[in-house]
């Protein structure tokens, strides 16, 4: 019996050059089919949704064909007298929506347009006695929240606001055999974890406590022959795990250890021709979700086309040193 | 969205759709906004867990209704009998089987479940672990499972070695299960932790130092067991020799714990008045005390590469006078009062610069001294490898694995099959060539640290070796001559700026376009960068902080091309006198 490979053919008719102009329409119109069914049911996670559609637009210098005034006024409605932010209005409060809350404030440059205080004193009591974060007030605990935390209180400048050395001890806690990092203490390594691990140990100046050559072996690993990157060993490529991954290397300094060129192809053979908009693989739905990925990993690529995205905060370039941000990455 | 092909349609089929998504959104919306209302009018009753149950059943990731029912069920806990209540709490588990039967991937139930668990006052947690067992069984990759499990274990007291049988089952069944491996990477060493007090150089730790990774003692397994864990593995990947589960775990095996933080090596020189300290990890120069003569010197310290907040090499000067002059004999003590260690470092009279220091071989950086019966095992471990690379020349894991294994053994000794296995890993994986390009360099400047340090000189010589990178350098703090000619190098990294005694580079026949790390080596005199990269000026601009540079070497770059480079170069670099271009 042999280990057969999980990957995906990329056909030869697939789209290997970037559609910018459809991607663009794709996600203009994504925010207008407000009473579509799917649409709807995805309102648990609407911040994120809009973080996911800016960030894209602007990285395609597009940002100025979305409604800035009627998102802010949307996120000032999700704020709660809690301080914290919702993915939508009647929905509550919770670190992954307040943190795209304030991403999407930072590309417009107007985090004013909510009380950063009642956030950071949000934040600040989500933290725990171990330094980890609860995502709400119920209390499950993820390194993914760790990030959130420090994301959102470092595009804010009020980092200092939290124990950041317990908040560190908690991260490292989570780091496993093979270098990389799971939800919590003993969990699996798992791509998505890891880009939240390193990029809050980024954030937090405390990249020197990675075993980067480990954990880079552990994510180069994750490039198929396909030249998509999966999230484990033994799973299917995808667009968010290639970005996750690839941003994950390139905190530590490791890009180079994949194949560059193979991992461009599989990007651009996620697009859909007719519809605008990347999938997760060649051929299924497009979303939003993974459309952000899709360009945010050919940004780092180096594709020019698109503008220079932070592989910490996966925003642009120039937001994050206008925030006057400078997150370590490793040489 | 994942995983959603999407499908060709005609346009009926298309209306069709339509309408009935049209339908759907009247029902969904009605009752969410139901749901909203009776959250905001406070109810708590059994309608909204109804409504609430049908919404989570289509979409288990809307959270907020999680939250919903949880504050309903706090207040039914208020309210009702306790053996009610018992029976409330055994309906929303039912409940939630069922949702994680369509979903068993959703955060949002696997989160209430343990929530509802813990509330209860006679938590049933046989059935949790079953119910784990028969999820586990449908998907073993499901680390939501495997994170719920591990929480009822703890939370039911279910012993270590209990669980470890439990990955010998899994393992046995299926030994492509990287979960499985995973989770026996956290166990064994509760079980069989590795002795503190096996790693005879490195001093004890002190009280505060930072939690356990798997990389320290605490997280490595004792030796004893991890012979027997050889063989368990060794059977998983002769079965299946592509599976990439056993192989990660099999490096972990052969891994080593990593260096205790301490100070590796105090350097002092008398010109510039110049004290180095190097620490065997990244560190902050914050908890750095200098005694001179017992008398507390103020200085201020900065880190090689500059601006670093944590980097194993800190520099500072004395002021001028200090100990300068040769006749005067001075004792240095540097405390680092965060470790509660120092070191001490005398410079005698007539001797320009002193050190103290543990070498590579002192601290058993790069190889360890192997007992005899691991050295038996590992070289048994090489033979089978060996066997295994015969029936299957092309795998990759195996060749990386027999120079893993020839490196703990002997790296010197296998030096010539490791670069020959190096070659062949670059051919039949070569998506991951810079990988290896990247780790045969590192093995080989490890090669030449030890070959260095048994010579016991200052010369470092590494040419002709297909270097793609370089490190180690907090390794080489006094090493005075640099060859480093025909590789592929294409920069010279910043960390470079450690090499504080450096004197002579010869860097010829690279790739070398950044000189980044060439920067503030003020011992540096002679630099031959032949038939490189450098094509501007501004590449050269580094150079300009190394106030002893004479002599440079830069025939064979493009840069000799370009009109008026001598002019422009003797104004950059006025200290150089012997311009070759
Ligand atoms: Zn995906």
């Amino acid at each position: 019996m042999g280990t057969q490979v999980k990957d995906v053919v990329i056909k030869a008719d697939a789209p290997n050059a970037l559609l910018l102009d459809k991607h663009a329409d794709y996600i203009a119109a994504y925010g207008l089919k407000k009473d579509d069914y799917e649409y709807t049911l995805s309102e648990y996670l609407r911040m994120s949704g809009i973080y996911w559609g800016l960030t894209v637009m602007d990285l395609m210098g597009q940002l100025h064909r979305m409604n800035t005034a009627e998102i802010t006024e949307f996120i000032k409605s999700c704020q709660h007298e809690c301080g914290g932010i919702s993915a939508s209005i009647g929905h509550d409060p919770h670190l992954l929506y307040t943190l795209s809350a304030v991403q999407i404030l930072s590309l417009y440059d107007d985090v004013d347009a909510i009380s950063v205080d009642k956030v950071v004193e949000y934040v600040k009591g989500l933290q725990q006695e171990d330094g980890s974060f609860a995502g709400d007030k119920w209390g499950e605990i993820d390194t993914r929240f760790s990030f959130c935390a420090v994301a959102t209180l470092a595009l804010l400048g009020k980092l200092d606001a939290i124990n950041v050395d317990k908040a560190v001890e908690f991260v490292l806690s989570c780091m496993n055999f093979d270098g990389g990092f799971g939800c919590r203490p003993g969990s699996e390594s798992h791509a998505g974890q890891i880009y939240c691990c390193t990029g809050f140990l980024s954030i937090t100046g405390q990249l020197h406590q990675v075993n980067a050559d480990l954990l880079g072996w552990w994510l180069c690993e994750r490039q198929l022959p396909s030249g998509g990157l999966n999230g484990r060993p033994e799973k299917l490529p995808d667009v968010c795990y290639s970005w996750w991954v690839l941003a994950s290397l390139k905190i530590i300094g490791r890009i180079h250890w994949i194949d560059k060129t193979k991992l461009s192809t599989f990007i651009l053979a996620c697009q859909d021709e007719e519809t605008g908009g990347f999938a997760d693989r060649p051929g299924d739905m497009v979303d939003p979700f993974h459309t952000l990925f899709g360009v945010a990993g050919l940004s780092l690529l180096g594709d020019e086309e698109v503008k220079v995205v932070n592989p910490v905060f996966c925003m642009p370039e120039e937001v994050i040193r206008r925030v006057g941000l400078h997150p370590e990455l490793l040489g | 969205m994942h995983g959603r092909v999407k499908l060709k349609s005609t346009a009926q089929q298309e209306e069709e759709k339509r309408k009935e998504r049209e339908k759907k959104l009247k029902i969904y919306v009605a009752t969410r906004d139901a749901c909203f209302n009776k959250r905001k009018e406070g109810a708590m009753d059994d309608e909204a867990l109804q409504l609430t149950q049908q919404l989570l059943s289509a979409n288990p990731d809307f959270a907020t209704l999680w939250n919903y029912r949880r504050e309903i069920l706090m207040h039914l806990e208020t309210v009702k009998e306790e053996d009610e209540v018992q029976k409330q709490f055994d309906a929303e588990l039912v409940f939630l089987e069922t949702c994680l039967r369509v979903n068993p991937k959703s955060y949002g139930c696997w989160y209430h479940r343990g929530w509802v668990c813990g509330r209860q006052p006679k938590p049933n947690w046989t059935r949790e672990l079953s119910l784990c067992d028969e999820c586990l069984a449908r998907d073993d990759r499901n680390f939501h499972c495997w994170d719920y499990r591990r929480m009822v274990v703890k939370e039911s007291g279910v012993p270590v070695d209990q669980e470890l049988q439990f990955t010998d089952r899994l393992i046995g069944s299926n030994f492509s299960n990287y979960s499985s491996w995973h989770y026996r990477s956290t166990l064994l060493p509760l079980l069989h932790p590795q002795s503190p007090d096996l790693p005879v150089t490195c001093p004890k730790s002190s009280t505060n130092s930072p939690p356990n990774s798997p990389h320290t003692h605490s997280h490595r397994v004792c030796e004893e067991q991890l012979l027997k864990e050889y063989e368990l593995v060794q059977n998983a990947f002769f079965t299946d020799p592509n599976d990439q589960s056993a192989w990660f775990y099999y490096r972990w095996l052969l891994g080593r714990a990593e260096r205790e933080e301490m100070i590796s090596c105090v350097y002092m020189s008398r010109e510039g008045e110049r004290v180095v300290v190097a620490f065997s990890r990244p560190a902050q120069a914050v908890g750095l005390m200098l005694l001179l003569d017992g008398k507390m010197q103020k200085v201020e310290w900065r880190s090689a590469p500059p601006s670093v907040r944590h980097s194993p090499v800190w520099i500072c000067e004395f002021p001028p006078g200090t100990i300068s002059d040769i006749n005067n004999e001075h004792n240095l003590t540097v405390h680092w009062t965060e470790k509660y260690t120092k070191r001490e470092c005398a410079l005698y009279t007539g001797r320009a610069e002193s050190w103290c220091r543990d070498t590579a071989t002192d601290q058993e950086l790069f190889r360890s001294e192997l007992s005899v019966e691991k050295t038996s095992v590992l070289q048994s471990e090489l033979q089978s490898c060996n066997q295994l690379m015969e029936l299957e020349p092309e795998n990759k894991w195996c060749l990386l694995t027999i120079i893993l294994l020839m490196r703990a053994l002997d790296p010197l000794g296998y030096e010539k099959e490791t670069l020959a296995h190096f070659q062949k890993l670059k051919e039949v994986d070569s998506m991951r060539s810079s990988y290896y390009s990247d780790l045969c360099s590192k093995f080989m400047i490890e090669n030449t640290i030890l070959k260095m340090e048994y010579a016991e000189v200052r010369v470092f010589s590494i040419s002709e070796k297909n270097l793609s990178t370089l490190c180690h350098l907090d390794q080489l703090l006094l090493v005075t001559h640099m060859n480093l000619c025909s590789n592929q190098l294409s920069r010279i990294p910043p960390q470079f700026s450690m090499l504080q005694c450096l004197e002579v580079l010869e860097v010829d026949d690279n790739l070398i376009e950044s000189l980044d790390g060439l920067s503030n080596l003020p011992k540096l005199e002679e630099l031959s960068l032949k038939n490189n990269q450098i094509s501007k000026i501004s590449q050269l601009e580094p150079l300009a902080s190394c106030p002893k540079l004479t002599r440079l070497d830069l025939r064979g770059n493009p840069i000799t091309k370009t009109d008026n480079i001598p002019a422009e170069l003797s104004e950059l670099l006025p200290s150089v006198t012997d311009l070759m271009l």
